[in-house]
């Protein structure tokens, strides 16, 4: 029935103890190098490959699997805020250790040394091309499919392969599948493959229709159907005002603050719903929704401020992150208005940036600087767009330099739009290095 | 920037299917041409052309971009259908531009992993392999032109037939097809580029548009040439030329097989 080389569950136990300790061990060490590395789970998982599988059954409300091009740690949070403004412990994974010695890691960090981890239930970011692997590993009560957007080539190659992987992965789901409607490779999922029911989560259609580039999942080029096809949604979002936002849930109104603003949040926070919902059942209450969304924006890194000259009085910036050209897209559509000092950086994070031609750059009127290690790609798509740039400076210090030599802004709030790497490395430079900052 | 005023005939610019081959910046090619067309003072006009659209018979430089296979097989009848009319404009001398999926509809077949053959136009002498081994990472050849740079992101192996003439010697990343002991990268038939190289590869290539832009302008009674009002471009180009040959050869990130 099962894989032979797939190692059977066992419950945790003394049997863990030299392969947890040892992890545990490996996991001080390379955090006092200063690193998040995903060496002790891959250490851990090779001592005893039959431990990450205990994580299967010691959670009351089961394993969540997040899947998605793009939005899995922003949704992996909105899912465990919400569940643990209902009293519920949950345990997850940190922003895109999302590969099987990542979730090791994770386990290693909360686990006992038997390997017991005390939650109520796991939500967890997963690597689409390691879905299935970890589905069979860790049984999850619920999959959430978020979106299919072209990403990451040079990784999967054809888009709709990772869409399949994801419905590949969701066959495994023992309780709900939980599928975006909007998503044209993922709304023609075929729910007679699937051993559990699937209920979808949408944005109404006049709000799609209403923003400049709908939500930029990938077409599809596959089945002669190039949209998605139509779905009743059980969450779906049905007001956007900035970032106060109203989805109903199974025909009840919740509103909701979103972390940041952008009509990509709130499809990810109609999906997270939708999977809390299914998590909880009738345990399901619309103001401890709210509160867990009240509750994840300050401390996330997303919507926050940062002082640009250490003075909390002073200049502020506010960081946006992309990854891909939908994200960029989707970040651009939500600006309200050019911003008035702009940074944009991209560097060797993203291999490929051929992509930075398909987005529509018509929300910025000017940058100001243009960095990173492939600052001259960039300048050179906006230079093709006809946009003045004040500066083109590889180098993220003398980027930031510059920035703070400029004077304040009218709004005392600049934009830096950066990849994830550089997001990292400015937050540094700006003397807020410390914090963990989710991987959109 | 500097603007010449458009004077005289129009270029024209088509660019086949650009909602399904189109996956990798392949309206950038047609931007950098319209750009420095506009620039230079030639007027210029980008067409459109999807699924079941007259192919013009105008066109001066036309653009086929890549996408998955099942885009190719999507575009492919149709395609096929033009094909007499896309045979004709390159006897004429209209420039092409194919990367990647677009190169290969052009091609004599493109044998899939599964043994399947997938028929191309036959237009390029050139078959195509599916490999299971990726090439990705940044790529440069040197050409007449001077060197090609950019991104290669493929898995595919060209087999030269008849007449294709080798553009480019890979001096650094993988190339396309076996040259000599190493490898080269993109093909000149006539007018038609066929290349796997992205970035997208025209911004970048400001020598290769210069050459397309050549060839178009002629066919409208322009005499085009770069000059300063181009120089924007060529900077930015050249920085980004210059950091990806200080980059070249860097591990990329590739772990998945097919
Ligand atoms: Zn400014």
């Amino acid at each position: 029935m099962s894989d032979p080389r797939t190692p059977r569950a066992r419950k945790a136990g003394l049997r863990y103890v030299f392969p947890v300790a040892a992890g545990k061990l490996a996991r001080f060490a390379t955090r006092l190098r200063g690193g998040g590395s995903a060496f002790p789970g891959y250490l851990t998982n090779r001592l005893s490959p039959s431990l990450l599988p205990t994580l299967a059954g010691q959670f009351d409300h089961g394993v969540v699997f997040v899947l998605g091009s793009n939005g899995k740690t922003t949704t992996t949070h909105m899912v465990s805020e919400v569940l643990r403004a209902h009293g519920l412990t949950v345990f997850t994974n940190p922003t895109g250790a999302n590969l099987p010695q990542g979730v090791t890691s994770a386990l290693l960090a909360d686990a006992t040394l038997t390997g017991r981890v005390r939650a109520d239930v796991a939500v967890l970011e997963v690597d689409e091309g390691y879905a299935s692997e970890l589905a069979d590993l860790l049984s999850p009560s619920v999959i959430l499919s978020l979106n299919v957007q072209v990403d990451q080539l040079y990784r999967f190659y054809e888009t709709e392969r990772v869409a399949d992987m994801m419905l590949e992965a969701s066959t495994r789901a023992t309780h709900h599948v939980v599928i975006n409607r909007d998503d044209p490779y993922l709304s023609k999922v075929d729910a007679s493959r699937m051993i559990a029911p699937v209920s979808f989560f949408g944005v109404a259609p006049e709000i799609v229709a209403e923003s400049a580039h709908g939500l930029a999942n990938a077409t599809d080029t596959r089945s002669g159907e190039a949209g998605a096809i139509a779905h009743p949604a059980f969450a779906e979002v049905v007001a956007v005002a900035g970032r106060e936002i109203t989805v109903t849930v199974d025909g009840s109104a919740v509103p909701i603050t979103l972390p940041a603003k952008g009509l990509h949040y709130a499809a990810d926070a109609a999906a997270a719903l939708t999977v809390a919902a299914r998590v909880l059942g009738a345990g399901f209450d619309a103001a401890s929704a709210g509160r867990g969304f009240a509750n994840m924006a300050p401390a996330y890194g997303r919507g926050e401020v940062i002082p640009l000259r250490n003075d909390a009085q002073g200049e502020q910036v506010e960081f946006v992150m992309f990854k891909n050209a939908p994200s960029m897209q989707m970040n651009l559509d939500a600006l309200d208005g050019a911003p008035e000092r702009l940074l944009l950086a991209i560097d060797e994070g993203t291999p490929d940036v051929s992509w930075l031609y398909d987005v529509d750059l018509d929300g910025i009127d000017h940058v100001d600087v243009v960095t990173g290690e492939k600052a001259y790609q960039l300048a050179l798509r906006l230079e093709h767009a006809g946009i003045p740039m004040g500066l083109v400076e590889p180098d993220m210090e003398k980027a930031v330099a510059y920035m703070r030599s400029l004077p304040d802004t009218t709004t005392g709030r600049q934009t830096w739009f950066v990849n994830y790497e550089l997001m990292m490395i400015g937050r540094r430079i700006l003397g807020h290095g410390d914090q963990e900052v989710a991987r959109r | 920037m500097t603007l010449r005023q458009a004077q005289g005939a129009i270029v024209k610019i088509v660019q086949l299917y650009p909602q399904e081959l189109g996956v990798t910046g392949d309206r950038g090619n047609v931007r950098a041409l319209e750009t420095r067309l506009e620039r230079a003072g030639i007027p210029v006009e980008v067409v459109h052309v999807g699924i079941g659209d007259a192919t013009p018979a105008d066109a001066d430089v036309v653009i086929l971009g890549n996408g998955p296979l099942s885009a190719m097989r999507i575009v492919a009848d149709d395609l096929r259908a033009r094909r007499d009319e896309l045979s004709a404009a390159i006897d004429a001398g209209v420039a092409v531009l194919a990367v990647g999926a677009g190169a290969e509809l052009l091609s004599d077949g493109v044998a899939l992993l599964d043994g399947e053959v997938l028929d191309g136009l036959g237009i390029l002498p050139l078959r195509v392999e599916r490999t299971r081994e990726r090439r990705v990472g940044y790529v440069i050849a040197d050409t007449v032109h001077g060197r090609l740079i950019g991104f290669e992101d493929h898995a595919s192996e060209w087999a030269l037939g008849e007449g294709a003439e080798v553009y480019g010697t890979v001096v650094a990343g993988k190339g396309s097809f076996p040259r000599g002991a190493g490898s080269g990268e993109t093909i000149r038939v006539r007018n038609v580029f066929a290349t796997n190289v992205q970035g997208p590869v025209l911004p970048l290539n400001p020598q290769l548009s210069d050459e397309i832009l050549r060839i178009a302008a002629e066919r409208r009674g322009h005499s085009y040439r770069a000059g300063a009002e181009h120089d924007a471009l060529n900077a930015l180009a050249a920085g980004a030329r210059k950091a990806i040959e200080d980059r070249v050869g860097d591990e990329v990130f590739t772990y998945m097989k097919v």
